[in-house]
């Protein structure tokens, strides 16, 4: 992206809440948390593993703070880097116990973290039990509580903006570009060989997605007002994955375009129920089944196949 | 002065097979040495022990001097021992030139922050590494393939490529695992022209070799397998001629390479 | 925790595993030969519970009728599943398993959608409890478990003695050998396929009149078939049994000491050792 673009995009963010219906404003934060969470989990896809509970972090950060602001009295401001930390401290303890494992025995480690990370907080009425935890309080700002949508939304904002750009940032390093290395069980024993330490790579790139999972996590819960077991289940991991392979997983923007456009379609189609899931899986199956290359691959197949002038 | 390389007493046992045992040698600086048995002698064993890739079970090994047993492969790496493998392995989903790129990675600082903000001196840094890459492809004569994918390059030039990426770490210790195999005649004559002349230059080579023609003309001396024991230790030239090796490749084709 | 009740949950405990094993199975051969692991798989067992109601319950079938119809939809719907979506994702292992996830979530919403949520009920066909030194088991529960591990044995003689078995193991152990033999792999991939959704849909048929039914009985069942089959060893028939056998008494033993929920963890923390101790599984090939 040019510099010009990302000015104007950033420039259309910050004018939308002025313009915005308190609806759409809803929608567009909404859409703010889901594109963060696919971005980090696109960072892991990158590196040939499949984080299947991925939502396990975002209910890591989302309980820290919660804990944190009801029970013991924190202030909700730090609350939100507290939910990070805590996200980017079990990132690393189980990337360094897991990734050495490949491709499914990966996922599916990643699936049962986040089925036992949901299966621990229902556990225990102390976090919450099966009903969760209501009445999670905002941040303050200048006193007053960020109460309404035109005001949460910068803080969501910034964490998205920040996580993102990072994200983005990570892989034109000379770490992220090493990241590629270790795609997979070959290819990692020849980075070893040059000097590439696979293992600690890998756990830290882990960790900086789940940190920034972790943190948005912490502001998703604040805007719901509630924590329970189910928000941050394997529905929520699925999901993050369905925005990410519909989008395209060739490059950065493919998941967060698909990100974007199924969160904002399913907003429209929440009141429905079970059609929303459907509609997702539908889309998912035919991506997967004659759009491999994902939304972001459109534009291309499309000029390939009416052969206009490039 | 001490070797590069000391293998002292290495056994390694799988379950119960030994595959190495109480094998010792030493390979001095400048040297290129041919590690040489018929198939099953424990040549790979060996190299993955020296590699830091599988330890061994008893016995020592030293680089220039220092206890270099029981490392890892990428702290090796980092002391400055570098390896190709048997099995053509590169970053196949990248240029030949990012190849060599990471194959630099020990001279790399890090500097994620750097990185992160894009400071120009962090993309003089990049800028530079890609000019000793493009060396490093000049010197083995592949600098045309710079921008093709690794995965479509044909065998001839793949081969080329996994020593430059070995090279690109400027090791002081170089293993090649039968750099010439699968090559034609021409392919491997260039191959091993450039192993005995620029690449040896550059660091102490060790290579696992089946062809003796290739061990005769290039390498200055061979350690030769059998069962996982040394069996002859001494120069190249006088491989042919030790009734021990006879005895080990007896009928084996490859003799006549 | 007394003898007595430890007894109990033991016993309970292997009924449960046996009919684990039953869904589990049918993963395991899934994923031998084609090297999925089909997370649709719990919808089919959902599938064939509902299917129980639906034929049994509403439309009055004799249970045969019943059994029969299921086992004939479960291979028509493997079979359509198999020839048009995994075989056009063979060797994309990410695709693959997104794609199972697709399948289940579209079986999954279609059933909420015409189901609803209101849980449904199949009456007791063998009414009664068996009872041995004070250990009292359901009698349909013992007869389902039974009936399990006849299936089981079946499975077994169709891998182990019959020529589509023995071109399955063929395939399993290296594809290309067998591909160049002669074997017919797509087929044997679609049989694969069938048999494992057969095993599945009458393992969930087998649940109906124990448990309430809804469209979301699916996910526990293939998270505890997950779980099994990990900790037995992706594509190990006997692998399978056994972890089965060992996480129906861990939970019911577990569930009696401290509690479900707890119980559910700890079932988890087993695999997660298990994956990272010999990741491979107990029984699974290094």
């Amino acid at each position: 992206m040019t510099v010009a673009r990302v000015a104007a995009l950033l420039l259309a963010l910050i004018v939308l809440p002025f313009v915005a219906t308190p609806y759409a404003l809803h929608v567009a934060i909404v859409v703010l948390f889901n594109v963060t969470y696919t971005a980090a989990l696109y960072a892991v896809l990158r590196m040939g593993y499949l984080s299947l509970g991925h939502a396990g972090f975002i209910a890591l950060g989302a309980y820290t703070c919660v804990i944190l602001s009801v029970r013991l009295g924190v202030s909700p401001w730090l609350g939100i880097p507290a939910g990070g930390l805590v996200a980017g401290l079990f990132a690393w303890g189980l990337g360094a116990l897991t990734l050495r494992l490949r491709g499914i025995y990966f996922a599916l480690a990643i699936f049962a973290f986040g089925e036992i990370v949901t299966a621990f907080f229902r556990a225990f009425d102390w976090f919450g039990g099966p009903a969760g935890i209501p009445g999670v309080p905002r941040p303050a700002f200048l006193g007053t509580p960020l109460a309404s949508h035109f005001a949460f939304y910068w803080p969501v904002l910034v964490v998205a903006v920040l996580g993102i750009a990072i994200l983005y940032r990570l892989q034109y390093t000379r770490f992220g570009a090493a990241l590629l290395t270790l795609k997979t069980a070959e290819s990692e024993r020849l980075a070893e060989s040059v000097g590439i330490p696979a293992a600690r790579y890998k756990t830290a790139n882990f960790v900086v997605s789940c940190v920034i999972t972790g943190t948005m996590g912490t502001l998703h819960a604040q805007y719901l007002l509630f924590v329970n077991p189910q928000v941050f289940g394997s529905t929520m991991s699925t999901d993050l994955l369905i925005y990410a392979m519909v989008g395209g997983l060739a490059g950065f923007w493919g998941p967060i375009l698909g990100a974007g456009l199924l969160t904002a379609l399913g907003e429209q189609l929440f009141s429905v129920g079970y059609w929303k899931t459907l509609v997702y899986a539908a889309i998912l199956m035919v991506v997967i089944m004659v759009l491999p290359g994902g939304l972001a691959d459109l534009p291309r197949r499309l000029r390939a196949h009416f052969g206009a002038p490039r | 002065m001490n070797p590069v390389l000391e293998v002292r007493g290495v056994s390694k046992r799988f379950g119960g097979l030994a595959a190495l045992s109480e094998v010792s040698f030493e390979v001095a600086r400048g040297e290129l040495l041919a590690l040489v048995g018929p198939n099953g002698a424990g040549k790979s064993t060996l190299f993955n022990t020296i590699a830091g890739v599988a330890p061994p079970t008893a016995g020592r090994i030293l680089l220039e001097g220092t206890d270099v047993t029981g490392k890892s492969s990428h702290a090796l790496a980092r002391l400055g021992v570098a390896r190709t493998f048997q099995l053509v392995t590169l970053f196949r989903e990248l240029t030949v030139l990012e190849n060599v790129v990471q194959g630099l990675h020990r001279h790399t600082r890090l500097a994620v922050l750097d990185g992160l903000l894009g400071l120009p001196r962090y993309r003089e840094d990049t800028r530079r590494l890609a000019e000793r890459a493009e060396g490093v492809l000049a010197l083995l004569g592949i600098a045309a393939h710079r921008h093709e994918r690794a995965d479509a390059l044909p065998l001839g030039i793949a081969k080329l490529l996994t020593v430059a990426i070995a090279l690109a770490t400027e090791p002081r210790l170089l293993l090649l695992d039968e750099p010439a195999a699968g090559l034609s005649h021409d392919e491997a004559t260039r191959m091993m022209d450039l192993v005995a002349g620029e690449v040896r230059k550059r660091c102490t080579v060790v290579l696992v070799e089946h062809n003796m023609r290739i061990v005769g003309n290039y390498c200055d001396r061979a350690v030769v397998l059998q069962f996982g024991r040394k069996i002859y230790d001494g120069a190249a030239a006088g491989l042919v001629h030790d009734p021990a090796v006879v005895d080990a490749y007896l009928g084996v084709a490859e003799m006549d390479g | 925790m007394t003898p007595l009740l430890l007894a109990q949950g033991l016993a309970i405990g292997l009924v449960n595993g046996a009919l684990y094993i039953l869904t589990a199975l049918g993963l395991t051969l899934i994923y031998g030969i084609l090297h999925i692991v089909n997370f649709a798989h719990g919808e089919i067992y959902m599938l064939g519970a509902m299917a129980v109601y639906v034929f049994f319950v509403v439309l009055q079938w004799p249970l045969g009728a019943a059994l029969a119809a299921i086992v004939l939809l479960a291979a028509l719907l493997g079979l359509a599943i198999e020839r048009g979506v995994f075989r056009n994702l063979r060797g994309q292992w990410m695709q693959l398993l997104v794609a199972s996830v697709g399948i289940s979530l579209i079986i999954q919403s279609l059933s909420w959608i015409a189901f609803g949520a209101q849980e449904k009920n199949v009456p007791s066909v063998l009414p009664g409890v068996v009872a041995l030194a004070g250990v009292r088991v359901p009698i349909e529960r013992l007869a389902a478990a039974g009936v399990a591990l006849v299936l089981v044995a079946a499975l077994y003689w169709v891998v182990y003695r019959t020529r589509t078995g023995l071109a399955m193991r063929a395939i399993e152990e290296d594809e290309e050998t067998a591909r160049m033999l002669g074997v017919n792999a797509d087929r044997v991939a679609a049989v694969a396929v069938a048999l494992g959704f057969i095993l599945a849909g009458l393992g969930g048929a087998f649940v109906a009149p124990i448990y309430s039914l809804n469209p979301g009985m699916g996910l526990e069942a293939i998270l505890m078939s997950f779980i099994i089959i990990i900790i037995g060893g992706l594509g190990s028939i006997t692998g399978t049994v056994l972890a089965g056998l060992a996480i129906g008494v861990l939970q019911s033993i577990g569930a009696l000491a401290l509690g479900a929920e707890a119980a559910h963890v700890l079932v988890f923390a087993a695999m997660i050792a298990v994956l990272i101790l010999r990741p491979q599984g107990l029984l699974g090939r290094g």
